[in-house]
C-alpha cells in the first residue's frame, strides 16, 4: 500500500524535499500557509510564475510540469483547532521555521505516536540537521541573527540538507530504519 | 579506530563558522554542557581542531550541546557542539 508523507512547510527545506521525494513510492502531502516572493525564489524550489502564489500550489505546479507528480496540497496555518485534520500518514516531515508550530507538530506527532523527521537549518547557511523526534530539541529564535534565504547564497548548502532529510525518509519508507544527520558545508555526520 | 572508544567515552564533533572538525581526544561522555563549551573554545582558539581555521576570539555563547548514544551504524557516543538551528 502506498505511504502516505505529510511535509509541514514548504519554504527553503521542504520545498526541495518535496522535489527530492518524487521518485518515491508515496502519496505526499504538503501543508503550507503562505505565499511566494521574489526572494523565496533565489533559494527554494519555487518558480518565477509562481511568485505571489500560495507556496503550496506554485509546489504542486511545479511538481506536476517538471515531473507528472501530483502532490495533495493543504494552504492553512497549522493550528491547535486543525491540527487533527491536517496532520497524520505514515510519516510527518517537519520543515517549519518557527518554534511556536514546531512545538504544535511535535507535540502531535508524540500524542499520535506518528514517526517524524524534523529539519533544521542554523543562519548564514553554516549547519543543518536532520532529526528523529525523539532526539528532537527544538532551538528557539531568540539570539540570533543572519538569513537563509534571502539570496542565492546558501542555495548549495539547504539543498544538500534537504538531499539528507530526503535520504532519512527513504531510509525508513524502505528499510524500515531511522538515521539522522548533521550537516556543516564541510560534509555530514550520521547522528 | 571507532572499535577503541569505551562505552563512557564520547567523540566531540563541532560546527563553527561553517566549519567543522572533532576535538583531538574523547571526553567522558556525561561531561558537563559548559565543560564541552569551554574546551572547544579553547581548541578552536587554539587551533588544535582538524578542519578549523584558528580563531583567537571564537565564542560558543549561544550554541547547543547534543548528545547521541552509539547505535549499530555509529558504533561510538557523540556529542555534537552546534549552532541553532531554529529556521527550515
Amino acid at each position: 500500500m502506498t505511504k502516505i508523507v505529510t511535509v509541514v512547510g514548504v519554504g527553503a527545506l521542504g520545498s526541495h524535499l518535496v522535489q527530492f521525494l518524487r521518485s518515491e513510492d508515496v502519496s505526499i502531502r504538503v501543508i503550507d500557509f503562505d505565499r511566494v516572493e521574489q526572494k523565496n525564489v533565489y533559494s527554494q524550489f519555487h518558480s518565477k510564475p509562481g511568485v505571489g502564489k500560495k507556496k503550496v500550489a506554485s509546489l504542486a505546479q511545479g511538481m506536476q510540469m517538471f515531473f507528472g507528480t501530483k502532490i495533495k496540497t493543504f494552504s492553512h496555518k497549522l493550528s491547535s483547532d486543525n491540527q487533527d485534520a491536517l496532520l497524520g500518514g505514515d510519516l510527518v516531515i517537519d520543515c517549519l521555521d518557527n518554534e511556536a508550530s514546531r512545538i504544535l507538530v511535535q507535540a502531535w506527532v508524540r500524542k499520535h505516536e506518528v514517526p517524524c523527521l524534523h529539519g533544521a537549518l542554523a543562519p548564514n547557511g553554516s549547519f543543518g540537521r536532520v532529526v528523529w523526534d525523539e532526539n528532537f530539541a527544538i532551538d528557539s529564535e531568540t539570539e540570533l541573527d543572519g538569513a537563509t534565504c534571502e539570496n542565492g547564497e546558501f542555495l548549495p548548502f539547504i539543498a544538500i540538507t534537504s538531499a539528507y532529510l530526503a535520504r532519512a525518509a527513504q531510509a525508513f519508507l524502505l528499510e524500515d530504519r531511522k538515521v539522522g544527520f548533521e550537516i556543516s558545508p564541510a560534509g555530514a555526520t550520521q547522528t | 579506530m571507532h572499535n577503541q572508544y569505551r562505552n563512557d567515552e564520547a567523540r566531540v564533533n563541532i560546527t563553527y563558522a561553517g566549519q567543522n572538525g572533532d576535538l583531538p581526544d574523547t571526553v567522558f561522555s556525561q561531561a558537563s554542557d559548559g565543560d564541552i563549551r569551554a574546551w572547544a573554545t579553547e581548541a578552536v582558539r587554539n587551533g588544535s581542531i582538524p578542519g578549523i581555521r584558528p580563531s583567537p576570539s571564537a565564542s560558543f555563547h549561544g550554541f547547543v550541546v547534543d548528545r547521541f548514544r552509539a547505535t549499530r551504524d555509529r558504533p561510538y557516543n557523540l556529542i555534537q557542539l552546534r549552532p541553532k538551528t531554529p529556521f527550515g
